[in-house]
This record gives structure tokens, C-alpha cells and sequence, in this order.
């Protein structure tokens, strides 16, 4: 899958490509917004990261031509400017995602990826935390190399958390995704088949954790055994 | 010299000692005026009374001269108390006729000069004052004397000067009194723009260096001052604005480095090290948000119609502190209302204050405790931690900018707590801080309820 950085500080661009390359991307580099308008309208990319303070120009420009020709590619917004207002405007000129600096590589490539994994970019396959893995395709867990049976509302469950990986899950969302608009739904459903779900996957071995948080929702992260 | 504090009271206490000064010398003036008419009144009726009596003067067959009164001006003259007297005096002092009892001249010492002459005696008790004129009758040169006692209590001229201290000449004093009371008003309403533009520069603060004095009603003796202020104020503007730039774009410029130090070290071979080289630039890319969110609030303006949620505000921090809160191993809990609690302010400014509270509470509970947040339908936002609490001594000093109790822990700028304050400030919320019963402590931020 092929990326498109445009980053005028050098140093910083190499080092994006570096981590990128690492994950398994490839890369292209631009420093200028000129050259970015030039490539952008002849090449199509997987996504773009388009840094905002260019040295020709305002990266938000290159993102609202791009959006004016219905142009679909995700682009993940990078900037020092983390005020109020430049977020919104960011959002609002058609970028997918925005990170501010300074972000960390690993979760630069997790929004990478959940951009990449959105309906209409087909391009994931599966989802990793540890030695659980779920297969985008099939919709089926994977612990440690062995497929697993789950209930079809204990996997939408699994889907929705690891898709929203290192992010929290409202209650909401989750009743949303499994039961849909339809029906009443019991003021504990949700519980219940996260309740299932925990118990199923720490049953086969999965080293992953469901948190609760209270009163906001449900996260999965990797078990973290206290340093005894 | 006399100070006066305030350009009125120097206007009332001048004013008095002018309206003293001039009372007295008007009815000085006045009385003196009055005086003088009446003695040209008096002197001209005296001159027309010996002008008559010469009239009468007839001159002998001998020489000699004779005076045939009318009976009219016989009774003038013959009154018992003598209120008018006159005499014929010739040449060589000697008196010719008289009206007095003793046959003498009215006035002794006339120096039978000019043709018109103003005399004055006095006789006992009498003050005369008369005229003397010079007329030649046949042969003879003469001098006909007609006087008036001023001091008999027919006479009323005097009484009318005297009359006048009494009664008039007090006017003067409350006409002056009163353009006393009209100066003031007059003055007052003047100021009146200034106390406007005094109360116009009471806003003006950090936070508000946008105002500027009306200059529209500023009488035009005191603009060019209101100008300089307007001026200085200009200058001030720019130098808060130019240091929230600079505070901003040095928060800005570091932003590009640490970025490359953290990808750098994203891409280090060992992680170990990249794990603790990573907190270090965590705890710096911190400070420097920070910088830019107090650069950013200094400039901030609350639209006063704005309504935010409370609850889904503080479900939204909850839930974006909690993968980092996990990962350290504490727990969040959201407690409280579930529905929508509106209150007045900016969405993005409660969550940054509910935030950097959730952050601070997260520093300090041990492991395996709960940082909770308590969304009350009041307005209310409480967030909890099990912490070692503060001491009431501390209180005051936390919401310092950069204040920490142990200035070498981690990950701690001491900026946190001063941007809460700011942005409660700003939506004119109160902050409360407490120690929990059973430990730890509890910060609550009352904001404004919106009515809906």
C-alpha cells in the first residue's frame, strides 16, 4: 500500500517514512505544497498525511481542492496548531483524521489503519491485540493461530471493540451496533454479552482485557499482569 | 498653598471665599452709588431752593436790599423744628437775612467764592448741608444760603441707605449662593463623559485589552488626555498580543522537534529505553500544550449565549483518560446524571478544565484506585481521587502557574490547576476544593446552569 507524506521538515519526514516502511508501507515524500498538487492529481494513494504549515502554502488548500474533485483518499491531518479553532477547521475542510504534534508513530499507523479499515477502503484484513486476532473478512477471533466459535452478538461485540482499539466505547454504541434501531433492548443486554464475551475469551487464553468504565463504556486493551 | 483633592471642591471653596469677596464689595459699591445720588438730589434741591429765595431779593431806593417771602415759602421756613433754614450773607460776611432765630448765616465759614457752592456744618445736633449761591441784587453781590437738616427724622434719603445694608444688601449673598449650586451642576454634568470613561476603563484587564474610552463625549479640554490613554492603551495591546503570540509560537515551533525526537525514538531498536525515553517527551509535550492552551485562553472570548453539556462533556474526558489511566492501572468511573446537564459556556473550554482535572487526579491516586467524576444536575462537576488530599495550607498555592509540591516529580508542569482556574473564571464558575473522608481529594466546578 502506497502513502503519500507530505512533510516539509526533512528530518521529521525521513523518520515517518522510516516508522511507515517499518509497518509495512510504502512511501512517497514531498516537501512543498506545489509538488503535492502536481502528484496528487496524477496518483492515486492508499491515504495521505498532509502536514499544514507548508513552506509555499496552507496544506488546508491541498485538502479542500482535493475534496472538491470528490477525491475519496483519506488524509490524516498533521500540524503543530492545536488550537480550538484549527482543529475544527481541519475537520471541516475534509480531513479524516488530525494529529497533533508531537504524536507518537504507533498510534499515527493505528489511525492510519482505522482509516484504511473504513467501508470503502477494503484494504485491512485483520485486527490485532496480543494473541487475539480478528479477521476482518470472515468476522471470526483468532487466539493464538486457532479460529474460535463465538455467538454472532458476542463477535459484533469483539468487532466494535477492536476496532475502536485504544479508544473507549460507549455503552450506546455498542447496543447501537448489536441490536441496530429496532426492538427494545433490556437496560443490561450490553453487559450481559460483554460479560460472555470476557468470560469466553479469558476461558480460550486470549492474554487481552475488557475494561469497564463506568458510566462511559467498555475498552479492550492487552491484560497487563501487576508487576509482582 | 491649599491642595485640593478633587477639581470640585476646589470650584465650591474658591467659589465661597469669591461670592464672600464680592457680596461685601458689591454692597459697598452699591451703598457708595446710593450715597452719591442721593447727595446730587439733595444738593440740586438746595440749589433750587436758593435760587427761588433769590428770586425774591429786591434791591432800595437806598441800596439797601429786601426780601418778600410768599407766604408758601414763609411756612418752609418757619417750621418749629427748623428742617430747613436759609440766609442772605454780602460781601463782607455780614448776614442780611436769616430764617434762624439768632439771625446768623446758615453756614458761617462760606467763603463766598464761587457762584455755586456745596457746604456742610453741623449745629448741635443738626448736620446742615446746603448750597450757597452768588447773585448780584442792584449794586450789591450776595450770597443766598439754603440748607437742609439732614439729621431730622423727616429727611428719608439716609434711612434708605441705611435701610439698604439691612435688608438688600443681604440679596446678593443667595443670588451668588445660588450661581454657586448652578456652577456645580453645570460642572457635573460636564464630567459626566469622564465618569463614563472611568467606568468604561474599569474593564479593561489582561484578558480585555480591547476596550477603548468613548471619546465622542469628552469635553475637548480633557480629549487630548483620553487620546494618550487611548494611545497608550494601543501600544499596551499590542505588547499582550505580541507576548500571547510569542507564547504560542514558541509552544508552536517546539512542537515540529519533539516530533522528531519521539519519531526517532519510536524507531530505536531497544525498546526498554525507547519506553522511558518516551514518558520523558510525554511529560514535554505536555508543558508546551499547555503553554499553548493558557496562550490560547488569554485570548479567548466567551460568547455569553454558548450552552454546553455537562454530561456528555465529562463522558467525553472520562473516556478519552481512561485507555491512559488503564494503562497505569487505575480505574474511571463516571458517576451521576446520565441525561444532558446544560450549563452556560464553551463545549472544548469545560472539557480542557474537566481534563486537566482528570489528569491531575490520575497523577495522584495509588494503583488499583479510581479516579471518578460526579456530573450533578446542578452544573455540577466533581472529579475524585484517592490521593494524598491537600492540605488547607496548599490550597491557595495550587492554582499557581507552575506550582508543584515536589518540584522533581514527572510529568507534572504545575500549569494544569492554573488553566482550570482560568476557564472557571471565564464561565464564572466557582472552583472547590476538599479533602475526602475516607482520603483523597475533590475538586468541584460549579458552573452556571442554562435555562432551556
Amino acid at each position: 500500500m502506497r502513502l503519500l507524506v507530505i512533510e516539509d521538515n526533512a528530518l521529521l519526514s525521513e523518520l515517518l517514512a522510516k516508522g511507515l516502511r517499518t509497518a509495512g508501507y510504502e512511501v512517497d515524500l514531498l516537501a512543498t505544497a506545489a509538488e503535492a498538487r502536481a502528484v496528487l492529481m496524477t496518483t492515486t494513494y492508499a491515504a495521505v498525511i498532509l502536514d499544514l504549515g507548508l513552506p509555499d502554502g496552507d496544506g488546508l488548500s491541498i485538502l479542500r481542492e482535493l475534496r472538491h474533485r470528490k477525491d475519496p483518499t483519506p488524509v490524516l491531518v498533521l500540524t503543530a496548531r492545536g488550537g480550538l479553532q484549527d482543529r475544527v477547521t481541519g475537520l471541516r475542510s475534509g480531513a479524516d483524521d488530525y494529529m497533533v504534534k508531537p504524536f507518537a508513530l504507533e498510534e499515527l499507523v493505528a489511525r492510519l489503519e482505522a482509516q484504511l479499515r473504513r467501508p470503502g477502503q477494503q484494504l485491512g484484513n485483520s485486527l490485532h491485540i496480543a494473541n487475539l486476532e480478528f479477521d476482518l473478512r470472515n468476522r471470526q477471533a483468532v487466539i493464538d493461530e486457532q479460529p474460535q466459535v463465538l455467538s454472532s452478538r458476542e463477535t459484533a461485540v469483539l468487532e466494535l471493540l477492536m476496532r475502536s482499539k485504544g479508544r473507549v466505547v460507549s455503552k450506546k454504541q455498542v447496543e447501537d451496533h448489536i441490536f441496530g434501531l429496532g426492538g427494545d433492548v433490556a437496560s443490561n443486554a450490553v453487559e450481559v454479552y460483554v460479560h460472555r464475551l470476557r468470560k469466553q475469551l479469558s476461558d480460550k487464553g486470549a492474554r487481552v482485557q475488557i475494561h469497564t468504565i463506568r458510566g462511559v463504556g467498555y475498552l479492550i486493551a492487552e491484560e497487563k499482569r501487576d508487576p509482582v | 498653598m491649599i491642595r485640593f483633592k478633587s477639581i470640585l471642591s476646589r470650584i465650591v471653596i474658591l467659589h465661597v471665599i469669591a461670592v464672600a469677596i464680592t457680596s461685601v464689595l458689591m454692597s459697598l459699591a452699591l451703598s457708595w452709588l446710593l450715597n452719591v445720588a442721593t447727595n446730587n438730589i439733595h444738593n440740586a434741591a438746595m440749589e433750587e431752593q436758593a435760587i427761588s429765595l433769590a428770586k425774591h431779593l429786591s434791591a432800595n431806593g437806598d441800596g439797601s436790599l429786601s426780601l418778600e417771602l410768599p407766604p408758601s415759602l414763609q411756612g418752609l421756613y418757619s417750621q418749629p423744628y427748623g428742617r430747613y433754614a436759609y440766609a442772605v450773607v454780602d460781601a463782607k460776611g455780614t448776614t442780611l437775612f436769616s430764617s434762624r432765630k439768632d439771625n446768623k448765616a446758615v453756614f458761617a465759614d462760606d467763603p463766598r467764592a464761587h457762584t455755586v457752592q456745596f457746604l456742610e456744618t453741623r449745629n448741635g445736633e443738626a448736620a446742615i448741608s446746603g448750597a450757597s449761591i452768588r447773585r448780584t441784587v442792584g449794586s450789591k453781590t450776595v450770597w443766598v444760603q439754603a440748607a437742609e437738616d439732614l439729621a431730622n427724622s423727616d429727611v428719608l434719603t439716609d434711612d434708605i441707605v441705611d435701610d439698604f445694608y439691612k435688608h438688600v444688601g443681604w440679596i446678593t449673598l443667595p443670588i451668588l449662593l445660588l450661581l454657586l449650586v448652578i456652577d456645580i451642576a453645570i460642572f457635573r454634568r460636564a464630567l459626566f463623559p469622564l465618569r463614563q470613561a472611568s467606568e468604561t476603563a474599569q474593564h479593561i484587564s489582561p484578558a480585555r485589552t480591547d476596550i477603548r474610552l468613548p471619546v465622542a463625549d469628552i469635553p475637548s479640554e480633557v480629549r487630548p488626555l483620553v487620546s494618550a490613554i487611548n494611545k497608550a492603551l494601543d501600544r499596551l495591546d499590542e505588547g499582550f498580543r505580541l507576548q500571547r503570540e510569542f507564547t504560542a509560537d514558541a509552544a508552536h515551533e517546539l512542537r515540529t522537534p519533539l516530533s522528531i525526537l519521539r519519531t526517532r525514538v519510536d524507531t530505536l531498536d531497544d525498546p526498554r529505553i525507547a519506553q522511558a525515553l518516551h514518558m520523558d517527551i510525554e511529560a514535554m509535550s505536555r508543558v508546551v500544550g499547555q503553554l499553548l492552551e493558557i496562550a490560547e485562553l488569554e485570548g479567548f472570548e466567551l460568547d455569553p449565549a454558548e450552552v454546553a453539556d455537562l454530561q456528555g462533556a465529562s463522558a467525553e474526558i472520562a473516556g478519552f483518560v481512561a485507555p491512559l489511566a488503564l494503562d497505569q492501572g487505575r480505574e474511571i468511573a463516571l458517576l451521576g446524571a446520565t441525561s444532558p446537564v446544560l450549563v452556560k459556556g464553551n463545549a472544548e473550554m469545560i472539557k480542557r478544565a474537566i481534563r486537566n482535572l482528570a489528569e491531575n487526579a490520575i497523577r495522584h491516586t495509588p494503583r488499583d484506585t479510581a479516579v471518578e467524576f460526579v456530573v450533578e444536575e446542578n452544573g455540577t462537576v466533581r472529579v475524585r481521587d484517592r490521593g494524598p488530599g491537600i492540605s488547607e495550607g496548599e490550597r491557595s498555592l495550587i492554582f499557581q502557574r507552575f506550582w508543584r509540591r515536589d518540584r522533581n516529580a514527572q510529568g507534572n508542569s504545575g500549569l494544569g490547576l492554573s488553566i482550570v482556574q482560568r476557564i472557571a473564571e471565564l464561565h464564572g464558575a466557582t472552583i472547590e476544593v476538599e479533602n475526602r473522608a475516607m482520603g483523597g481529594a475533590q475538586f468541584s466546578l460549579h458552573f452556571i446552569r442554562a435555562t432551556s
